[in-house]
């Protein structure tokens, strides 16, 4: 069975995310700061009448900021999911393509970063190159978020 | 058929639920025959629609209860418990059948038999007791099944109003569509702002604002939900849980009428029967524990909502043993959670709270030794997640009530944009009770170690800038910053100090993400007119995180020497001008306002031509009558200034303040009516003048007449005075009091009054105990000792013998 992916890079590494978990590629216009919460939320961002909740990936999994983060000339590029009722915009470096994969995720071969570690579901081949494939869930329920009771 | 069958379910579905209290009512007093005929209607109406929707265990079920029922009501003997519990089991079973249609699944067909049996032979047993009328209970039972009884339900629903059913995402829909069509309103508002403003293209505007204005207001009632739906299994629950615990439990219920918000219902329905399930497990004792302890057996447990201002307040309320502190606090010690040490140091209210200690409520042993306890944690945090505060009063050995205040809906609320280290922030209006500049002079703020704290009009603050507790610098500013006196999740205000605060806003509040939530000082977030989302504040829970002690201290007020001074003989004073709510422009002495404070239109209420508002908690008399028809349409909030002259308090309602002019003391014009005392010209206008005095006296003048033991007898000390005789004396006696001419030579008693208008008189009134009130010919007094009363003041010289009279029933 051949699934659809996003492929797109995250702190300079290749990703892919599976289609079904994801809504729309958005460019972000404005960035609210949200103080007192941890780094990795990078704001909240106005879509029409909504408001999506950035989640900077790049200081998620390395702890290094995305570089446009905090500069708003600079073009933004998020991918918008739904989860629990909450939407949310994953900062991206940029979005490559979308396609199919003919072969199934493989294992995580070769000793990876610990920073990817967590995220890493597989690995998704394509044209050649390797992708992580990472999960929206993982980004956007673990991490360093103090869990509420 | 398939439509037919939902609606069947549906339909039985919502009878149910109704039903629950009316068996439990039915226990209580088994000889009402109305509450037997709603059942056993139930059963019949069940029975009905089922035998054609081909339902036969539905139709065995309501048959074999509707059998006993009517034979109950046919015959004298009253239903006694172990048939209402068997009735309860086929209705329970009833429901069961009845989600098990809804889901398309089949239950299994396990012992519908045995219930029937059950509920026939506990009948039987029942009916032992009166054979008689058992026998015409057979009879009637035997001819029940006639098919002229399967009659259509539809009379019964003719007397309620024509409704629809309508699936709860669509109404969802509808909400989130109309939230964003008021979004999509406010950024063309910002536009059209931003323009150079056609007239006709904002009145298009103005009107397709206010359609979607009345159009949210029509959405938002659809939303709405009595609380009845809250409360409506409580009943059966406590008859359960009472049974079960070999209790007695005099449930009351209270304020089913309230409305809220349907999601407000769904999240508050689990605290709430945490909260019921804890009162009879822990609360209340057994009947044997209370005979001993001198309580009467049953005891009570009321439910009861009401509504202030913009939040429902749910109060669970018993006579139980209360909550035992001591067994708290060695619960929180020897579970390690806090050092004895720190125990110690905590106020009583503050060691009540640590039953909200998470982590408590896991060690299960603590509901033997201290009575509660167990999920409280959980009951604050679901409360806390939708913007609500939840409160103890605790009376160990006499009860303890619990209140949850949780607000009227979630979606849209009024809301203030602060500024706070360069970023904007919303807070719900309801929070807040008071915004000061920091340079007022009525705030005195001090920092100590850190800490700060402000001193406002005698009563000192925990302070705490917002800055510091979102980590960001405070940003130098021009002007002053400002105070926003704030209620904490326990009730008790605290100060937050932030740069300013812009504006004002109707806010459509949305969840924020967990990750946000988890910072614990914000309740949601908002995308405002400018378009830029912002996060709302929880006031509660900045104090919680900058762990801010909450105290309120009334602090001794200092005299201040330059308030007297300052009134001399000067020609002009401070007056604030503002438009009554009937519209006329009018200027009150600015000394005589303490300060002005929106009061939300509910909490003003009329009786017998005396209208009074609630601020706070006190009752102020209001110097008219407020309706909600008095408002602006859309407005909730009348704009009240609070008078105080150190003895009274007063709130007058007005529909805006204006600005603070310098008033000339001298009136060009005297016309005394109702309040007024006259005109004054402001930048060559005239407005009319508040008299301060006739305003005043309308605080203590309005006393009750029984209060009235001994009258007051005016003594006018010149009999001769034309003006005494023609003007005053009717005057006096009109307003009823017995008046006396002093050339008479009759003794001035202590309880009299004297009045003089003339300095020749000075010598008779001379060594007499009585207060004396002087009158004087001229508008103007003669300087800052003179105490006269202009003589054609007839408010204020009314006032001062009201006042007189008052102290003396004080004294």
């Amino acid at each position: 069975m051949k699934d659809l992916y996003l492929f797109a890079r995250i702190a300079g590494t290749a990703v892919a995310l599976c289609v079904d978990e994801i809504e729309a590629v958005v460019r972000l216009k404005g960035l609210s700061r949200v103080p007192g919460v941890p780094d990795h939320v990078a704001g909240l961002s106005a879509l029409r009448s909504r408001v999506l909740t950035v989640i900077d990936a790049s200081a998620l999994v390395t702890g290094r900021r995305h570089a446009g983060r905090d500069c708003p000339e600079a073009e933004r590029y998020a991918v918008m999911c739904d989860r629990s009722g909450h939407s949310y915009g994953i900062l991206v470096d940029g979005v490559d393509d979308i396609g199919t994969v003919a072969a199934a995720a493989m294992p995580v071969c070769g000793r990876i970063g610990a920073e990817w570690a967590p995220y890493a579901r597989g690995v998704i081949e394509r044209e050649g190159s390797p992708h992580f494939l990472l999960s929206a869930a993982d980004l956007l329920d673990q991490g360093p978020v103090p869990q509420m009771t | 058929m398939d439509e037919l069958l939902t609606e069947f379910v549906a339909e039985t579905q919502e009878s149910l639920e109704a039903l629950t209290t009316v068996v439990v009512a039915l226990e209580a007093d088994p000889s009402d025959g109305a509450l037997l005929d709603e059942l056993f209607r139930f059963f019949h109406t069940v029975k009905g629609s089922c035998s054609f929707l081909n339902l036969p265990r539905f139709e065995k079920l309501s048959h074999a209860a509707e059998d006993v029922l009517s034979d109950i009501r046919a015959g004298d003997n009253a239903a006694d418990a172990a048939t209402i519990s068997a009735v309860l089991a086929v209705m329970d079973r009833i429901a069961e059948l009845c989600s098990a249609v809804e889901m398309g699944e089949s239950l299994p067909d396990r012992d519908d038999e045995q219930l029937i049996q059950a509920l026939r032979r506990s009948h039987e047993i029942a009916r032992g007791g009166s054979r008689e009328e058992a026998e015409a209970g057979i009879a009637v039972a035997e001819e029940v099944d006639v098919p002229g009884l399967h009659a259509d339900p539809a009379p019964r629903m003719a007397t309620t109003a024509r409704t629809v059913r309508l699936p709860l995402t669509l109404i969802d829909q509808l909400m989130n569509g109309v939230s964003d069509m008021v979004l999509a309103r406010n950024e063309l508002a910002r536009k059209l702002r931003a323009g150079d403003g056609d007239p006709e293209t904002q009145a298009a505007f103005d009107r397709l604002s206010a359609c979607i204005a009345d159009m949210r207001d029509t959405i938002s009632k659809t939303r709405m939900q009595r609380v009845d739906r809250l409360f409506m299994a409580i009943p059966r629950m406590v008859r359960d849980l009472g049974r079960d615990l070999g209790k007695v439990i005099d449930l009351v219920i209270e304020g089913g009428e309230v409305e809220m918000d349907r999601e407000m219902v769904e999240m508050v329905v689990d605290p709430l029967t945490h909260l019921v399930r804890n009162s009879i497990d822990h609360g209340i004792e057994t009947p044997e524990q209370r005979r001993a302890v001198g309580k009467a057996e049953a005891g009570s447990l009321r439910l009861s909502a009401y509504q202030s201002g913009s939040q429902i307040v749910i109060e669970v309320a018993d006579d139980g043993r209360g909550i035992d502190l001591d067994a708290v606090v060695a619960k929180v010690v020897s579970t390690g959670l806090m050092s004895a040490k720190d125990v110690a140091g905590l106020s009583d209210q503050a060691k009540l709270d640590l039953i909200f200690t998470p982590g408590l409520s896991t060690a299960g042993a603590v509901t033997a030794v201290s009575g509660r306890g167990v999920g409280m944690d959980i009951v604050r945090a679901n409360i806390e997640r939708i913007g609500g505060v939840i409160s103890l009063a605790n009376d160990p050995g006499q009860g303890l009530t619990i209140s949850m205040r949780v607000p009227l809906t979630l979606t849209i609320i009024p809301g203030l944009i602060l500024n706070a280290g360069g970023l904007h922030f919303a807070i719900p209006r309801p929070a807040v009770i008071e915004i000061l500049h920091d340079n007022n002079p009525a705030v005195a703020i001090m920092r100590l170690g850190g800490g700060l704290t402000a001193t406002i009009r005698g009563i000192r603050y925990s302070m705490i800038d917002l800055e510091s507790v979102i980590g960001l610098p405070v940003l130098e500013q021009g002007g002053p910053r400002t105070l926003v006196l704030v209620r904490s999740a326990s009730g008790v205000p605290y100060i937050l100090g932030v740069a300013q605060v812009d504006n004002h806003e109707e806010l459509v509040v949305r969840p924020a993400a967990p990750m946000v939530m988890a910072a614990g000082i914000y309740a949601g977030m908002t995308l405002p007119d400018n378009g830029q989302p912002m996060l709302l504040l929880d006031a509660g829970g900045i104090a919680q995180v900058a762990q801010l002690p909450l105290i309120v201290e009334h602090v001794e007020p200092e005299i201040s020497a330059d308030d007297t001074e300052e009134e001399g003989p000067d020609t002009h004073y401070e007056g604030l001008r503002f438009v009554e709510l009937t519209g006329e422009e009018r200027i009150i002495r600015l000394s005589l306002v303490d300060r002005v404070e929106d009061i939300p239109i509910e909490r003003c209420s009329g009786s017998g031509g005396c209208c009074r508002a609630l601020v706070g908690d006190k009752l102020v008399r209001s110097v008219r009558e407020i309706g909600p028809d008095m408002l602006s349409p859309g407005t909730r909030h009348v704009t009240c200034l609070r008078i105080r002259d150190g003895q009274h308090e007063l709130c007058y309602p007005v529909r805006s303040v204006l600005d603070i002019d310098r008033v000339p003391v001298e009136l060009a014009m005297v016309a005394r009516q109702d309040l007024v005392a006259g005109l004054v010209l402001i930048d060559g206008r005239e407005v009319e003048v508040i008299d301060s005095l006739a305003l005043l006296a309308r605080a203590s003048g309005e006393r009750p007449p029984e209060e009235d033991d001994r009258p007051v007898r005016c003594i006018i000390m010149d009999g001769e005075d034309p003006w005494n005789r023609e003007i005053l004396a009717p005057l006096l006696v009109e307003a009823g009091y017995p008046i006396q001419w002093g050339k008479e030579g009759h003794a001035i008693g202590p309880d009299d009054i004297v009045l003089l208008t003339g300095q020749d008189e000075e010598d008779d009134a001379a060594g007499t105990e009585a207060p004396v009130i002087r009158l004087r010919a001229l508008s103007v007094p003669a300087g800052p000792d003179d105490a006269s009363i202009y003589r054609y003041d007839r408010e204020a010289l009314l006032g001062a013998i009201a006042m007189v009279r008052e102290e003396r029933q004080r004294a």
